[in-house]
């Protein structure tokens, strides 16, 4: 979902294939026929959505900008246009509703401005790997469900054990809800940096939220796998198998 | 530029609707019936029935007559085997390929059947604007839905039956947000919608969010295989238990026939008979609870998938503030309790649920041609989108609930020194494995410039559209040399195909004038039969006409609902119709009777004000 494939393109303005004159990247609408203007630059969902590259965003705002947006490029609204303006369209509320998804939830937006302040993309080999953090955590759920899955296999009562790794998943809970706090703590000395600090002090916190990032993924990971082993402990209850936190 | 309408093509009806004067109102044939039944008949002399024809030669013709052509729509043989078994039409098709319908001598794929309907639907709405006055009648573009959890490749054989039909589909909708714009008409500013869906074959659940007349769906989930039609193949079988009757074409429909009349029936009453006639000549009486009990577990089969939506949407059922009901499943008093009981407060269903999502559709149709901004509808992608991996893991691009139009993207590289193209296998579907997942398509990416292994660097993007339909196309980017990609659709047909079946319709047309009319006589004398036989039906029937009715008067009505019966199949129209009028007259005052009773009864216990 992270942009990070995309080159970033060194255009600084548009050429509005209506009428050919030029106009601003950030623009939507040519500024001389007021047509919509093809997608020229990719890469920053804020800007597009008109909000500064910071990661604290009031979601009444965020809905209002979407609504408004979609009334402007919806394909709805020109079926009777040119077809450079119909590409147009589509191209324009595609990216926005991306943009929207992105913007959307803490986790994804931080992946997002990780992208386009040049950070390498959180892959999913890496996730794969055992953040240093939580070693202690990883090791003992680990022997948990070995434990669990032995005393299935022995026969035991299914509800006992879906009890069972109820309470293997709490120190892991606790650890995301931990996680939580510092990734919005971390959003903020990002937003209060955004125009004042340093690049090395920007850049020391963009590591920081990459870190936590790494972490979040791979505890969501673990209580997957507790939510899949609790589905097939037998207790019928297919339904939290399906949910994700 | 001919007309726009809105098109419900369902599983068991269709029908057609426009706006007029800013309103959208459906179009109806001359006895006031909006519905066309969506059967298609293969008549013995190559004439094409649709609608209440083709409905009638289920008796007489089950093995050349098809219905429910929806469930079949952009699926494989290997998908619809089971339920193909109780169907009286012949379903074949190659394994991998798309579904192929036998009708006597002749085949069809879901498409072509499905644009017989479209036509019907078409050729009446000319003829109603025609009616009006109107120079340009002719309708040459429409909005159509389709259930909201509706893969791909079915709304993709959806478009083409338009194609085929020689219609341009402006867009695919959802049936569901099709609705909520219809009641969103004049009903609140703001809040959070449930539509819940109930159809003739499909099971939808829809979570909107409005705001600023921005219908915004959050999240959509359903059953493309749950509807009126199981329950009636579940009281197929228990007749076909009961009676022990031998299961041919003949006898399924007449049972089936039967049990739908008494499913209706069991909507207002709490119990009712079912009459199979004429053959097996066999009855039953059948309660609400025995009904009830029956087809409970197809009934709750529905609520996972609405707490599914629920969920994606962020949502506990008490913080939805309407409840929308659509579908004619959802008369069923059952379904209303349940849905009732869920969200803790009364269902919405002020408009026809056969009918509202025909209305929205038309509602999306004028937004697209008049270009008017006071409503807009943001749908989502039902399904995620992924792509085939190593080891036939999917990885997921798109994922399920994304608000359309949506892109994704992937990366791709060679694997072999001056490798010049790369398959690429797009799946619809939330599991882990390719396997488990709906085949979209292959697409062949071709001339990639000869380099060394691992250095192309060839970025594909996937589009869904405003229809949630996918396009594809590809770029390498250190050419940026578009790449050429070659569709083949799993479950579809091509383009090539379609144009043909565009012009094989045309050498089949047969727009036979006196066909047609024989057509609309039988619809009309079978307007008057179902009325008759409704009201003979009544439990309080020998109450009701004691006293009221003149001796002998019943036995003339019998006599002439039996003499109109015996003429139906005939193809003498004066004939049919004369017999239509006996009918009509021998019924006048029973009519009369129970028009004064429903009256009275309407009335008892109002007072003048709330009349």
């Amino acid at each position: 979902m992270t942009p990070d494939s995309i080159p970033v393109q060194p255009v600084s303005t548009l050429e509005c294939r209506s009428c050919g004159a030029g106009a601003p990247v950030d623009e939507h609408f040519c500024p001389q026929c007021s047509r919509i203007l093809a997608l020229g630059r990719h890469g920053d969902y804020f800007s597009f959505i008109g909000l500064p590259r910071k990661l604290t965003i009031m979601p009444a705002d965020l809905e209002r900008r979407f609504r408004d947006l979609s009334r402007k490029f919806h394909p709805d609204y020109f079926y009777n246009a040119s077809p450079a303006e119909r590409i147009a369209s589509l191209e324009r509320s595609s990216y926005l509703n991306d943009a929207y998804r992105a913007l959307r939830s803490m986790p994804t937006r931080i992946e997002h401005l990780l992208a386009i302040e040049g950070m390498p993309s959180v892959t999913s080999d890496e996730s794969a790997k055992v953040p240093s953090g939580l070693l202690e955590e990883v090791f003992a759920l680990n022997e948990e469900l070995d434990e669990i899955r032995e005393s299935r296999e022995s026969g035991a009562d299914s509800n006992a054990l879906t009890a069972r790794l109820q309470s293997a998943r709490e120190p892991i809970d606790a650890k995301r809800a931990a996680h939580e706090q510092q990734l919005e703590a971390l959003a903020s000395r990002w937003d209060a940096q955004v125009e004042s600090a340093s690049p090395d002090e920007r850049r020391a916190t963009l590591e920081a939220l990459r870190e936590r990032l790494l972490e979040r993924n791979y505890i969501n990971n673990l209580l997957t796998t507790i939510e899949r082993e609790v589905a097939s402990s037998g207790s019928g209850n297919q339904e939290s198998g399906i949910r994700r936190g | 530029m001919g007309k726009v309408v809105g098109i419900d093509l369902g599983t068991t009806n269709s029908l057609v609707a426009y706006v007029r004067d800013g309103a959208p109102v459906v179009i109806r044939d001359g006895s006031g019936d909006a519905l066309v039944p969506s059967v298609v008949s293969l008549g013995e002399e190559g004439t094409i029935y649709v609608g209440r024809e083709a409905q009638r030669r289920l008796l007489t013709s089950p093995g050349r007559t098809v219905y429910s052509v929806k469930r079949f729509m952009g699926r494989g043989i290997e998908d619809v085997r089971d339920e193909a078994a109780l169907l009286p039409f012949k379903v074949g098709g190659d394994v991998g390929g798309v579904v192929r319908i036998g009708l006597g001598e002749r085949e069809f794929t879901p498409p072509e059947i499905s644009a017989f309907v479209l036509r019907e639907l078409k050729r009446r709405a000319e003829d109603h604007f025609r009616d009006q006055g109107e120079f340009d009648f002719e309708v040459d573009r429409a909005v159509v839905t389709v259930p909201a959890y509706f893969n791909d490749a079915q709304r993709t054989a959806t478009r083409d039956a338009g194609r085929i039909a020689g219609l341009e589909v402006l867009r695919i909708i959802s049936e569901p947000t099709a609705a909520s714009l219809a009641y969103g008409l004049d009903t609140r500013d703001r809040g959070t919608i449930a539509v819940y869906d109930l159809g003739g074959g499909t099971f939808d659940i829809s979570i909107l969010r409005v705001e600023d007349g921005v219908f915004q769906a959050l999240a959509t989930n359903g059953d493309t295989h749950l509807g009126g039609d199981d329950i009636d193949r579940l009281l197929v079988e228990l007749m076909l238990r009961e009676s022990g009757a031998t299961a041919n074409g003949e006898t399924i429909q007449a049972i089936r026939k039967a049990v739908i009349q008494a499913k209706w029936d069991l909507s207002e009453h709490e119990s009712t008979e079912i009459l199979v006639d004429p053959l097996p000549a066999y009855r039953r009486r059948i309660t609400r609870g025995e009904f009830e009990q029956l087809i409970r577990p197809l009934v709750d089969r529905t609520l996972g998938p609405v707490k599914q939506a629920l969920a994606d949407a962020g949502l506990e059922p008490r913080e939805v503030d309407e409840v929308v009901l659509v579908g004619g499943s959802t008369r069923i008093p059952l379904v209303r309790r349940l849905v009732e009981e869920l969200f803790g407060r009364t269902p919405h269903s002020d408009l026809n649920p056969d009918e509202v999502v025909a209305l929205g559709a038309a509602v999306q149709a004028d937004i697209l041609i008049s270009g008017r901004r006071e409503m807009l509808l943001l749908d989502v992608t039902p399904l995620s989108l992924g792509i085939e991996t190593i080891g036939g893991v999917v990885s997921k691009i798109i994922m399920r609930n994304s608000t359309i139009p949506a892109t994704g993207r992937e990366m791709y590289t060679t694997s072999v020194d001056n490798q010049t193209a790369v398959d690429i296998h797009v799946v619809q579907g939330e599991r882990e494995l390719v396997a488990d997942c709906r085949s979209l398509a292959h697409f062949k990416l071709r001339g990639i410039p000869p380099m060394p292994a691992g250095l192309p660097r060839i970025e594909v993007r996937f589009q869904i559209d405003a229809n949630g339909i996918l396009g594809v196309a590809a770029r390498e980017l250190r050419t940026a040399i578009e790449q050429a990609i070659e569709v083949k659709p799993s479950y579809g047909l091509t383009d090539q195909e379609v144009e043909r079946m565009l012009m094989e319709s045309f050498e089949h047309a047969q727009a036979d004038f006196d066909a047609r009319l024989l057509i609309e006589t039988r619809n009309e004398a079978e307007t008057v039969i179902n009325a008759t036989e409704k009201s003979l039906r009544r439990p309080d029937f020998e109450a009701l006409t004691s006293g009221e009715l003149k001796a002998g008067e019943v036995d003339r009505i019998h006599a002439a609902l039996s003499d109109l019966k015996q003429v139906m199949g005939s193809t003498d129209r004066d004939l049919i119709h004369a017999k239509t009028e006996a009918l009509n007259h021998a019924t006048k005052h029973l009519a009369e009777v129970v028009m004064n009773r429903s009256v009275r009864e309407a009335l008892a216990g109002k007072n003048v004000d709330d009349v």
